[in-house]
């Protein structure tokens, strides 16, 4: 049954290979170079908060540069890799079986279609899981020197933190989870519509929704986040913006916490002394920075005289600080744990499904 | 005498039709069984119950002792050829004996090396550019390989021509004469089942009309015709099948114990052909009624 499994799956596996190959190739070519500029900007001899002007400066540099394009380009890849074998490895797998009548031929021979279903879920499904994450691991040995240079404390340029939505889905071991459970996902769809190409539609409808929703709704809500407030001025690179007609309202959001480098921020604001969200702009601070302009993060540390460092301190004299809520850096692997773990019991709750609805098939 | 299927009550419904209704039937081991009824009688989905491709809404189904499909021994016992004879068309000749020879611990390769090599079939040839006829061959060659004891065919050579169905239907009887095989075959042409069964079942309407050995059938059933009268005054032991009048003539296919001693009918036998469409013919529960108003029914 295995060897079956094999022989049927060999058009599709033969795409695999020239798909990982191409992608090695790709990477093992540009990789080096990566890693001499890294060299090159002095990041390999940095010690400690040494390392942040640099790290900047090489993210930075990176940019809109060919390694942009080859970071877009394979995380592209990472994340349609699992749609990919949803749509061609899993709905075709009992669709086309019962489109072509050969369900009839492959079900009659002396091997029970419970038996036949669980080698090919076990080699194909294995496969699936195997290729995401050679893909994902690839990548990441790609991308270390960018990866240091985020660790090192750089926010510029290519440089995202581990928890950005990109990072998070192709790095780790969530394409392992998003494989199985979109393969899975792509038999189930096939066995109930019986049809190859509507399955494929709905594989991909599921699918995509879902990996939508998980970073938006789910992810976040994985632990019970952590609560901080700060005071406005030792907010690294937030930038307050002033609204409204002559700045009579204003928001602020943190983009980094001190002495939490790396950590996901879900949602910030500003709090007054009794812990509730302002927008209204403390009178006193009205004239204070550029009323009525919106200021960026960016612009904020290059602006001269009453600029926002001014306002920041103004904020804080009136007992206005940042509230925020946060998932500390240090969850990363109880993340990338448990976020794999929901898609491989969905892939085991889709797989269970089939088995029972195989009984009724023809 | 065992049965290789046994139905009781059968019945397999899709959302609100039923395909296959109170279906009772026993067919005994070691004969071609042809089983023949109108489209929609429910012969391919008693078929698929048999193999286990299909589970029965309602009653109870055995093949050869066991519940279709029950587990791999079971399966080991039955081959199938499914109505449209589907193989694998991206996969070659050869592939598809490899995966009959992984997937059936009583493959006969040898017994399907030479069908192939008798048909002439191309062992690299993909299954997806075979004709329909070699197609079937290869299903058929599959099915026989796995050396079961009883063979089920639907409808194999509907989608034939007729040199095809003729080459197909004599490389089956070759093999149950060598091996000790029961077939059981659909078909909606009688001359196809003349030539290869001796044994006949006919399905109509999901129901068993007549079953039996094709011989005693023959030696039971006679065409009688003369003047014209009541078929309600024949003796007893003499069932009316079928009747046509005209206004001078009467005839009549009947089921009889004895010979036809009534000088008034001319008697001849019957072809398998005539029975088969005189039990499909007629019309079950209504028979009795359209024998009391008699009139000039065709």
């Amino acid at each position: 049954m295995i060897r079956l499994s094999l022989l049927q799956f060999r058009i599709q596996a033969i795409i695999a290979a020239v798909t990982l190959t191409a992608f090695a190739v790709l990477l093992a070519a540009t990789g080096p170079y990566l890693a001499s500029t890294y060299a090159a900007d002095g990041l390999d001899i940095c010690h400690g908060s040494s390392c942040l002007s640099p790290a900047t400066y090489f993210t930075a540099s990176l940019a809109r540069s060919p390694y942009d394009v080859v970071f877009l380009l394979s995380t592209g890849i990472i994340l349609l890799a699992p749609a990919v074998i949803g749509l061609f490895w899993g709905a075709p797998l009992i669709a086309r079986e019962l489109e072509t009548g050969t369900a009839a031929l492959a079900w009659n021979q002396s091997v029970t279609r419970t038996r036949w279903l669980a080698v090919k879920l076990t080699v194909i499904g294995l496969t699936a899981m195997a290729v995401a994450e050679a893909l994902s691991l690839m990548q990441t040995w790609w991308a270390a020197p960018i990866s240091q240079a985020v660790a090192d404390g750089s926010g510029a340029g290519v440089a995202q933190s581990r928890f950005s939505q990109l990072n998070f889905a192709t790095h780790g071991i969530t394409p392992i989870g998003y494989a199985a459970f979109a393969f899975a996902l792509g038999v189930t769809a096939g066995a109930l519509i019986r049809r190859t190409v509507p399955a494929m539609a709905v594989t991909l409808a599921i699918f995509a929704a879902l990996q939508v929703a998980m970073p938006l709704w789910v992810r976040p809500n994985l632990a019970p986040p952590d609560r901080t407030v700060l005071p406005v001025t030792s907010l690294g690179g937030a930038g307050p913006s002033q609204t409204g007609p002559g700045g009579d309202t204003f928001s602020l959001y943190a983009l980094t916490i001190p002495g939490q480098p790396g950590a996901w921020i879900l949602s910030s604001g500003p709090v007054n002394a009794a812990g509730q969200p302002v927008s209204t702009t403390p009178v006193a601070c009205r004239s204070v920075g550029n009323a009525g302009v919106s200021v960026g993060a960016n612009e904020s540390a290059s602006l001269p005289g009453q600029g926002p460092p001014a306002f920041l301190a103004c904020l804080g004299r009136h007992g206005i600080r940042e509230a925020i809520t946060y998932q500390p850096a240090s969850r990363y692997w109880r993340f990338q744990l448990t976020e794999t773990a929901i898609y491989l019991a969905l892939a085991l709750a889709l797989a269970g499904y089939c088995f029972r609805r195989l009984g009724r098939l023809s | 005498m065992n049965a290789v299927i046994a139905a009781s009550e059968l019945g397999k419904q899709y959302r609100h039709t039923w395909a296959l209704r109170d279906c009772t039937l026993a067919i005994p081991e070691g004969h071609v069984v042809g089983l023949v009824g109108p489209n929609g009688a429910g012969k391919t989905t008693l078929l698929r119950l048999a193999t286990g491709m299909l589970a029965p809404t309602r009653g109870t189904i055995t093949v050869l002792g066991e519940r279709p499909a029950a587990g791999p021994a079971q399966l080991a016992q039955v081959g199938f050829v499914a109505q449209d004879t589907a193989v694998y068309a991206r996969l070659t000749v050869a592939d598809h004996l490899r995966l009959g020879a992984w997937l059936n611990p009583g493959w006969d390769d040898a017994l399907a090396r030479q069908r192939i090599g008798q048909l002439a079939l191309d062992p690299k040839q993909r299954a997806g550019s075979l004709s329909g006829g070699q197609r079937a061959q290869l299903a058929l060659t599959l099915a026989m390989a796995k050396r079961p004891e009883l063979l089920i065919l639907d409808e194999p050579v509907a989608s034939l021509d007729p040199l095809a169905r003729r080459e197909f239907l004599q490389g089956l009887m070759e093999t149950v004469a060598e091996q000790r095989l029961s077939v059981v075959l659909s078909s909606h042409l009688v001359a196809d089942l003349e030539r290869v069964c001796d044994y006949l079942v006919v399905l109509v309407a999901s129901r068993v009309r007549v079953a039996g050995e094709v011989s005693d059938l023959l030696a039971a059933h006679r065409r009688l015709s003369g003047p014209r009268r009541d078929p309600g005054s024949l003796p007893a032991g003499q069932e009316v099948i079928t009747e046509s009048h005209t206004d001078k003539q009467t005839s009549l296919l009947v089921r009889t114990d004895g010979p036809v001693l009534d000088p008034a009918w001319a008697v001849r036998p019957v072809s398998l052909e005539d029975l088969v469409l005189a039990y499909m013919s007629r019309t079950g529960d209504e028979a009795p009624a359209r024998r009391q108003h008699l009139g000039v029914v065709s």
